[in-house]
């Protein structure tokens, strides 16, 4: 463990944009962002995460896959994005959603646009002093304190930061500036273990994970889909927030005699999600919000070694505008 | 890359494209087993997934009878011999084969649901010796609907195996059996215990013809059917063909009805 005093962080930071594009949280408005570092909008002391999470950077909300022209030739050149970066600030929270993508997009059939961006950057994680309202990070147990899935961790200790070493690449980054840091002591990490039991009685919404895996299968019919999705708006912000939803579509695109086949992110909450030629195999929104909570709850986890598709971050709570809330759907789904 | 080597009307609003790899390697190393699909890309147009017509026997081509039902669907059906379009694949699991070997073989299939079907039939008359009796039930809206009536010929005349034909609504020079396909299923003469069934159409003929053969006797294990999703990858990754922890493009198209009542969502 290291310690940076927080005076040093810009120019840590700024050190690392010789080498990297480098991207934090910045404060935008009244909100926190993640966008290109600029040292006098960066946010360190925020509470709770920034408004969307930074999926962006490895699944982007739209991606140029390759191009080929159509006049019968063999042409096609494939986009794949090398940027090296690093990415500072990155909640627990997030952290998890990353790993969660990992597992999507790094197993079976590898995915060669999110690989080329991924294995060029290096996550530096920001724990959390303490939870905003919609966060229940420690129900799903992602946080609010990380445990893996990052370079390097970082905990505010007031003045300071701890600095937690997680892989090898991390290592580095510490190691080409060492003059920065100075070694952290026991007293140091005992603080971290105390501020991280006092950020624990911060949160306001629970979940009781174990009653929903064990109810989620017997609940297809209950009356919580129908009543929940009347409420909704179809406006999919609950996917377009979420640090996991993976899904996307694929769509042609042509100019003149040459097309861009681009993927973009798609909403399983709309009913364009499942529509065919000649039906839709998803007719109606009670299903449509049992797909969702389902996918992440019980089809993800049984897929994917029991990984649950839910970071608890709770962006899906704070966006929708008509007050539909995960949490309150899981309660019912353990009752 | 390959080049559409024939375009042929197979009924009205029907077309069976031949294709061939534009690279010989890969038309050599690409192998399939019926049941299994491609995407194809209509080039500025976009992509499709759509079931392999064609049998694996037949080498050096590949068939694909596409419907002009959706936007790629109908751009297909203005090219023409000598153009090219995108194919990657194959996917999906496929039908069985060597599982049902010594068995009654009972094909159910409505409209261009038979284009799947067709690939495996072909396949396992082939290998006509190693399957038991073969009846083959068959129909569509109109006659004109009717696919592949060449090999329903060829297959009707073959020792052991008999071709079924239904419509639903028939014209003046229509003689055959009028109604649902199901409507066939009691003129045939089957040892039900050494079957199995395979069903491919429309959702509301496999529905029904689902219901007919459980009270038939078949068991869940013994009908075989293919499931029809909205796809885009191919891989598993795209979430579109996603039902329960299965999805439709890898651990699909073809299920049992055993395996689809597991999976839970409605069929």
């Amino acid at each position: 463990m290291k310690i940076l005093s927080k005076s040093n962080l810009v120019p840590f930071l700024e050190g690392l944009g010789l080498e990297f594009k480098v991207n934090a949280p910045l404060y935008e408005g009244q909100d926190v962002l993640f966008g290109d570092l600029d040292s006098s909008k960066l946010a360190t002391d925020f509470i709770g995460k920034p408004r969307l999470s930074p999926k962006e950077y490895s699944f982007p909300q739209r991606e140029r896959l390759f191009t080929f022209k159509n006049n019968g030739g063999v042409e096609i050149e494939a986009h794949l994005n090398e940027t090296k970066r690093v990415i500072w600030g990155i909640r627990p929270c997030d952290l998890y959603g990353l790993k969660f993508l990992d597992m999507v997009y790094l197993s079976d059939y590898v995915d060669p646009y999110y690989q080329a961006r991924r294995s060029n950057t290096i996550l530096l994680g920001l724990n959390c002093n303490k939870a905003e309202e919609s966060c229940f990070c420690s129900s799903i147990g992602t946080g609010p304190f990380a445990r893996e899935a990052f370079d390097l961790l970082f905990t505010d200790l007031g003045d300071v930061f701890l600095v937690e070493i997680g892989s090898k690449a991390g290592k580095k980054l510490i190691e080409k500036q060492a003059n920065l840091f100075t070694n952290a002591t026991s007293k140091d990490e005992k603080q971290a273990g105390i501020l991280e039991e006092k950020s624990k009685k911060t949160f306001k919404t629970y979940i009781d994970l174990g009653k929903v895996e064990a109810k989620i299968a017997g609940a297809s019919s209950s009356p919580v889909w129908a009543e929940e999705a009347a409420k909704c708006i179809l406006c999919g912000g609950c996917n377009w927030v979420c640090p996991t939803c993976y899904c996307f579509n694929i769509e042609d695109v042509t100019s003149g005699d040459k097309t861009q086949r681009v993927r973009y992110w798609d909403s399983c909450q709309l009913g364009g999600f499942t529509q065919m030629a000649a039906m839709n195999s998803r007719a109606t929104q009670a299903e449509r919000l049992r797909q969702r909570i389902y996918h992440k709850f019980s089809y993800n986890p049984d897929k994917y070694g029991g990984e649950i598709g839910c970071t608890g971050c709770g962006r899906c709570i704070d966006v929708c505008p008509a007050g539909i809330n995960i949490a309150y759907i899981l309660r019912r789904v353990a009752n | 890359m390959a080049i559409i080597t024939k375009v042929c009307d197979e009924a009205a609003g029907i077309k069976t494209f031949t294709l061939e790899f534009k690279e010989p390697e890969i038309q050599k190393s690409f192998d399939y087993r019926p049941g299994q699909f491609v995407e194809l890309t209509v080039f500025g147009v976009g992509e499709a997934p759509i079931s392999i017509t064609s049998s694996p026997v037949n080498k050096g081509y590949l068939e694909l009878t596409v419907a002009a039902v959706g936007k790629v669907t109908r751009a297909l059906h203005l090219r023409k011999e000598k153009d090219v379009a995108g194919l990657r694949g194959p996917y999906g699991n496929g039908f069985p084969f060597d599982e049902v070997k010594g068995k009654n073989i009972l094909f159910v299939g409505g409209g261009i649901g038979a284009a799947p079907l067709r690939s495996l039939i072909n396949q396992m008359f082939a290998y006509r010796d190693n399957f038991a009796k073969i009846s083959i039930l068959y129909g569509a809206r109109e006659p004109g609907l009717l696919c592949f009536i060449d090999d329903l010929e060829g297959w009707g005349k073959t020792e052991n195996s008999e071709v079924l034909l239904t419509v639903d609504a028939p014209d003046a020079k229509w003689r055959g059996n009028v109604g649902v396909v199901g409507s066939l299923l009691p003129k045939i003469d089957i040892d039900i215990k050494n079957t199995v069934a395979f069903i491919c159409g429309p959702p509301i003929m496999i529905h029904f013809v689902l219901l007919d053969l459980l009270k038939m006797g078949f068991e869940e294990e013994q009908i075989i059917t293919t499931m029809e999703r909205r796809m885009e990858c191919g891989v598993g990754k795209c979430g579109h063909c996603n039902i329960g922890k299965s999805y439709v493009c890898l651990d699909g198209p073809v299920f049992s009805y055993h395996q689809l009542r597991e999976l839970g969502e409605d069929i």
